[in-house]
């Protein structure tokens, strides 16, 4: 129930000069954090967290709120300047953006990343503010069946991102479920596939992939293309200034407003994965870009275009603020950032709780205000980051390709500051390259590896719940058959679109 | 040979290598004791991970038969075996200055590796290499630093005071 002398309490609370200094650090420090590889937005938080002990709680929301947004957009600069996603929500980023990048639009597409990211958070945190209780309760609805079919229905979109063979974009799914099942079984909690190795035990981290896959591939293909190429030398010797100083065209108006539909599909579909606790921002980023491509195969995404940008990007921030719904509302986090914004609340005293909305009416609109105005701030801070890091990206081949090879070794190492993080990265590198020489799309690849646990771990949990009845696991509540359904209708519109496009000339180049 | 060379670069060639190494490996799974150890739900151990393989070996074969067969992906066709050991070696260039980066330390070590990695790549003034490769390293070492990741000191730990 809304409370008008709540509300000015919070007014009171939010304007002030230490929240928007904090606020501001925040975003700064997020937008940096989220750059470099191997550092995510929970890190950057993990790191300010001891910063709040000692501050009222507006400023260390503004710190945390700001650090926050600012990681999750600051992930696609570096994915848009050197194909190296800065954190895990950005790499679906990395196939139109660094496209663009090599086009010489790179200026183009980190300011399309920044202006879709902050309309579609904008956008997702004025429905959190209105709407948060009641899609609380939807999200409490959803249990291991519906977790399950759910997570079939992202698998239906694994076709939008397997490029002109389909069969090649299955194979890379599978091979993203084989990898997913080394590590622990889920319900045993005994190792398998892991071969005798121990370090395997917990499972293949997603950063080391992730960078193994998008940027050590990618610069290693560039480095043996270089290492082909003959004078070098002269092109190098008039870049090698003149390249950092060299700036793009900035995005218009006209550009930003082209993108409305992919801004759109980015936002329905983050704030939808972002209320589900567990899926998070990169999940929404793929399923959003998946999504775009089904709707506008016209449009060409994944060739380098803008709406490729806006439809990842939207759909990875539109999930920050939906994130902290099920935070406020129930006091279950549903991300990794969210539990820590709930740690820094408690560390102030405030527990969330479904009583939060009564007992601290005043902190709940405050953050909220905090909400909306990080964005303003994202969207001043991170041009000046953008503006800077694309120029980085303008840099020579020779000196940029062994630049992010150091940042990726070392990103992957700084993710948990395991060295054999950093093996593996070496070897996902390779197997990036091996499927880009053989044509096989690393997408499919990178979301199956992410959902296929929660898929295997859902049903699981559905059948230890319902005592190995496969019907009642599975189809025992109307959401779980609307969400078959969805699939079907899903699957059938894919296969028609497949087949519209191969009989529009899609298979013409078959010898 | 040329024939068969050429036929192994199209992707019905490519998903026979692929069936004929994964059967082997499903083979091998199979084998092994703890892919039938039952867990307390029922499915076994492997149940899951033979399923991913099962997967992989459906679509190889898939692709041996299909429409595309008879495509050869763009990366094969300019594919060299030469450049290719190229690429091998820089990946373990960079195992190797990792692993010295953790004994000797960053600072010491990254500027030597980003100097030859220059000169190889193209860049061929041996100072413009240098003054790159130290400029790149602080740049790094700074920005690590700023956020509060400490990277490898190694022995300059001991002298400098950051």
């Amino acid at each position: 129930m809304f409370q008008p002398e709540a509300l000015k309490e919070a007014f009171q609370l939010f304007f002030t000069p230490e929240v928007f200094l904090w606020m501001a650090i925040g975003v700064t420090v997020g937008v940096g954090v989220g750059a470099i590889p191997g550092l995510s937005a929970a890190t950057g938080i993990a790191i300010m967290l001891p910063l709040t002990f000692t501050m009222p709680v507006a400023p260390a929301l503004g710190l945390l709120i700001g650090l926050y947004k600012g990681a999750v957009y600051g992930g696609s600069i570096s994915a848009i300047s050197f194909a190296t996603p800065g954190t895990s929500e950005a790499a679906a980023t990395v196939y139109d953006g660094y496209k663009l990048m090599k086009r010489g639009h790179g200026r183009k597409a980190v300011e399309m990343a920044l202006a879709s990211s902050v309309t579609a958070d904008t956008a997702s945190d004025l429905v959190t503010i209105c709407v948060a209780p009641p899609l609380a309760m939807v999200a409490l609805k959803f249990g291991p069946a519906e977790r399950f079919w759910l997570v079939v229905l992202a698998f239906t979109l694994i076709g939008a991102l397997s490029g002109k063979h389909i069969v090649k974009g299955l194979l890379s799914a599978s091979l993203g479920i084989f990898l997913a099942t080394i590590g622990t079984d889920p319900v045993s909690a005994v190792p398998r596939m892991t071969f005798g190795v121990y370090w395997l035990a917990g499972g293949i981290p997603f950063i080391p992939l992730m960078i193994g896959i998008f940027a050590l591939s990618t610069m290693l293909e560039e480095g043996i293309k270089l290492l082909k190429e003959s004078g070098v030398v002269e092109k190098v010797k008039v870049n090698i200034v003149k390249g950092f100083f060299k700036e793009g065209a900035g995005l218009t108006m006209k550009e930003y407003l082209r993108c409305w539909k992919e801004m759109l599909i980015g936002f329905f579909v983050g704030s939808f994965v972002g209320f589900l606790p567990g899926l998070g921002s990169t999940v929404g980023a793929f399923l959003s870009y998946g999504v775009a491509r089904q709707v506008s195969p016209d449009k060409k995404i994944g060739e380098g275009v803008l709406e490729g940008v806006a439809a990842a990007e939207a759909g990875n921030n539109a999930t920050v603020g939906p994130t902290l719904i099920p935070l406020l509302a129930f006091g279950i986090p549903g991300s990794i950032s969210a539990a820590l914004i709930g740690g820094a609340l408690m560390l102030q005293g405030i527990t969330p709780s479904p009583r939060l909305f009564k007992l601290y009416p005043e902190i709940v609109y405050a953050l909220f205000m905090i909400l909306i105005a990080a964005n303003a701030f994202n969207f001043g801070i991170g041009r000046i980051f953008g503006r800077l890091y694309t120029r980085l990206g303008l840099l020579p081949k020779p000196l940029l390709v062994p630049l992010i090879f150091v940042m990726a070794t070392i990103g992957s190492f700084a993710y948990r500051g395991n060295h054999y993080d950093v093996i593996l990265a070496l070897v996902f590198g390779l197997v990036g390259y091996g499927m880009r020489v053989f044509g096989i799309p690393s997408a499919p690849l990178v979301i199956s590896f992410l959902i296929a646990p929660m898929m295997e771990a859902n049903m699981r949990r559905a059948l230890i719940i319902s005592h190995g009845n496969w019907i009642q696991a599975l189809l025992g509540s109307p959401l779980s058959i609307g969400l078959v359904v969805a699939t079907a209708i899903l699957t059938f519109l894919s296969l028609k679109l497949k087949a519209s496009e191969i009989a529009r000339g899609g298979i013409e180049k078959v010898v | 040979m040329k024939r068969v060379r050429k036929w192994l670069r199209r992707n019905q060639g490519i998903g026979l290598i692929f069936s004929i190494c994964l059967i082997v490996f499903l083979v091998y799974l199979e084998l092994t004791p703890w892919v039938h150890r039952e867990v307390r739900d029922g499915f076994t151990l492997g149940f899951f991970p033979v399923v991913g393989v099962v997967l992989l070996i459906i679509f190889s074969v898939i692709m041996v038969f299909d429409a595309r067969r008879r495509e050869v992906p763009e990366g094969v066709e300019v594919f060299t075996f030469k450049y290719f050991l190229g690429g091998i070696l820089i990946l373990a260039a960079t195992g190797f200055y990792f692993t010295i980066m953790r004994k000797i330390g960053f600072l010491i070590i990254t500027p030597v590796y980003l100097l030859f990695f220059i000169y190889i790549l193209g860049l061929k003034s041996w100072r413009k290499c240098a003054l790159s490769a130290v400029i790149m390293t602080v740049i790094v070492y700074g920005v690590f630093t700023c956020i509060g990741v400490r990277l490898p000191p190694g022995i300059l730990g001991r002298i400098l005071p950051f």
